[in-house]
């Protein structure tokens, strides 16, 4: 039996190259159209609350005359629709309305724990990516593990992230005491300044998230290494890890990014439970605190602020996966 | 290890395990040791023989919270993932059998839901609706389109089989046929499908208890303890741990469950279970 003395170059799975323009132009479209409602649905949600702002302004005991002249000049008599077009359309135009309860721009707030929550979801996300891909291999590459890989993924992923949040705290402050049980960062201070205020709640999104990525992305790893390039070269003697480096990961670029795109946008909304359990001033606990004291224009604006940093992320993600996506034939 | 008993035992460990936990979930609450709502010791008392688990913050008794706190979170998660797997049924046979432009406006719909995290989608509907509401909505919203997809194609693939064609041929009407032939036939698949939104509806309820958006304070709750009981954790880690264990067991063990019904022999992961967009498939 002779052997090929060459061996035949590892196949590139064949990308779109570039973005065509429709696929595009529906993405930003949804984003635009999901923005659009999130919009609506957050407005409507605030205007079914009881009470509005002059009941929190208005001074106890003050007569009818009063309460009805204030809310001419908040402008609160006009119709619903015509109060959310302006709210809208200040919101487009950045003014982002001041907080009833201190009487701060919501934009301050928002620019001031805005760092704070990208730190705490960016280092949860470099830790969770490479972690669910190593997950995702082992799940999807072991044929005789089956069975557990995929209890422990599923397992993992259902895991509630207040769990994992409660359980690392009992753990590392409480049993073991090793960082405070406690993130409060002192005002104006960075985050990255206080590494150890940044473990608990990194650690606690980061821990479902690589399980979840895993559990979505494990598929995609089981069937590429069964791609007959990947037997063949297997056949031929090459070492796993370059099998790994050339047969298997530039299969896997598309639908990892999509996977990290999906957990990034699931983990910001997580991040307001880890702020609020630790006390960690992000936006999260900005808009979980606001809505407890009932401070509409801050619940308004960081809600859809939070909704479009999602959105967009998600986006951005759709992009890259679509650039690094295989070339579809089309089947039939 | 007996050769033959070993894999029975596996395979019936997960049901067995579920039953258990469901079971002290739903009526822990009888065999409490203290009421699980007044003092009866000093606050953040560590573990002795009266307090098994030590006692919390009010100096209740721990033990006897976590037995009767899985209730109230295991009953407005029921009720939502019924709902969202209802809905979510009702548009998948409604999508599949029809086809058409109702199935494409079904999928768009269902598609721009998918797109927002189910837990965002719990903290909106959190601002004006109470607790079990907005646990209902996010539900339905964030699950009820991912039983669509399951049931849409389920049901695309029922419609040419010899059963339903014989019943068209007897001249059977839609309804009766959606009903009694089709549905029976992806029972299995619905079924699966409630335990994995019961997984996402514990999950957000959890969470909306754990921001205080839940169940009000005195009533024992696992998640609302753990909000309670974190500035202590330091003091006694077990009025933390011990509701998270609870509600982390509850959880993995019902996302185990519905895993081993749906099939034992799939390839892990190829499964849509979260809030993953998938593309649209094509032909």
């Amino acid at each position: 039996m002779s052997r090929p003395v060459t061996a035949p170059a590892a196949p590139r799975p064949r990308t779109a190259g570039a973005v065509t323009g429709v696929p595009l132009l529906f993405a930003l479209v949804r984003t635009v159209l999901l923005l659009a409602l999130v919009s609506v649905a957050v407005f409507t949600a605030t205007e079914l609350l009881p009470g509005d702002a002059v009941d929190l302004r208005v001074t106890p005991g003050a007569d009818e005359e009063e309460v009805r002249e204030l809310r001419e000049e908040l402008g609160l008599d006009a119709a619903p629709w015509r109060r959310y077009l302006d709210w809208a359309g200040s919101l487009l135009t950045g003014d982002l309305g001041t907080s009833l309860v201190n009487g701060r721009p919501v934009a301050d707030a928002l620019a001031q724990r805005l760092p704070a929550t990208l730190a705490v979801v960016g280092g949860a996300l470099a830790v969770a990516t490479p972690a669910s891909l190593a997950l995702a291999w082992w799940a999807g590459g072991s044929r005789r593990a089956r069975r557990l890989s995929t209890a422990v993924l599923t397992g993992g992923a259902a895991l509630p992230t207040a769990v994992t949040a409660a359980a690392l705290a009992a753990v590392f402050s409480g049993a073991l005491g090793l960082v405070p049980p406690v993130s409060l960062l002192p005002p104006g201070a960075s985050p990255w300044q206080h590494p150890e205020l940044l473990f608990l709640p990194v650690a606690s999104l980061a821990l479902p998230t690589a399980f979840f990525g895993a559990s979505l992305l494990a598929g995609a790893v089981a069937d590429t290494v069964r791609l007959p390039h990947v037997a063949d070269a297997r056949r031929r003697g090459v070492p796993p890890w370059r099998i790994a480096s050339t047969d298997v990961l530039p299969f896997l670029l598309a639908p990892f990014t999509r996977v990290t795109a999906n957990t990034a946008g699931g983990l910001i909304a997580a991040a307001a439970l880890v702020e609020t359990l630790f006390g960690y001033p992000g936006i999260g606990s900005l808009l979980v605190s606001s809505l407890a004291s009932r401070d509409l224009p801050v619940v308004q604006a960081t809600a859809v602020v939070a909704a479009a940093v999602v959105l967009v992320g998600l986006l951005v993600g759709d992009l890259v996966a679509a650039l690094t996506e295989p070339r579809r034939r089309p089947v039939r | 290890m007996n050769r033959r008993l070993a894999p029975v035992l596996a395979s019936l460990s997960v049901p067995l395990l579920s039953a258990a936990v469901l079971a002290v979930a739903l009526f822990g609450g009888w065999w409490a040791p203290h009421s699980p709502t007044s003092s009866t010791g000093a606050p953040w008392q560590l573990p002795d023989p009266v307090h098994l688990l030590g006692t919390d913050a009010l100096g209740r008794d721990v033990l006897s919270r976590v037995l009767a706190g899985g209730r109230g979170l295991l009953g407005v998660s029921v009720a939502a993932a019924v709902c969202a797997c209802a809905v979510g049924t009702a548009g998948g046979l409604a999508a599949g059998w029809f086809g058409g432009p109702a199935s494409r406006l079904l999928t768009a719909v269902a598609d721009l839901l998918l797109a927002l995290p189910s837990l965002l989608l719990a903290l909106l509907a959190a601002i004006a609706l109470p607790w079990h509401t907005a646990v209902v909505v996010a539900t339905v919203c964030g699950g009820a389109p991912l039983t669509l997809r399951v049931v849409k194609d389920a049901v695309r693939a029922a419609r040419t089989s010899g059963y339903v064609e014989a019943a068209l041929l007897r001249g059977e009407g839609t309804a009766s046929i959606l009903l009694r032939e089709v549905l029976p036939a992806v029972r299995g698949l619905v079924v699966a499908d409630l335990g994995l939104r019961l997984v996402v509806a514990l999950q957000v309820a959890s969470a909306l208890s754990v921001l205080g958006l839940g169940a009000a304070p005195p009533a024992p709750d696992w998640a609302l303890m753990l909000r309670e009981n974190m500035t202590g954790v330091a003091i006694n880690p077990w009025a933390v741990a011990a509701p998270a264990v609870a509600l982390g067991a509850t959880t993995v063990l019902l996302a185990l469950l519905a895993q081993l019904y749906l099939s034992d022999d799939r390839t892990p992961g190829s499964r849509d279970r979260g809030p993953a967009r998938k593309e649209p498939a094509d032909g």
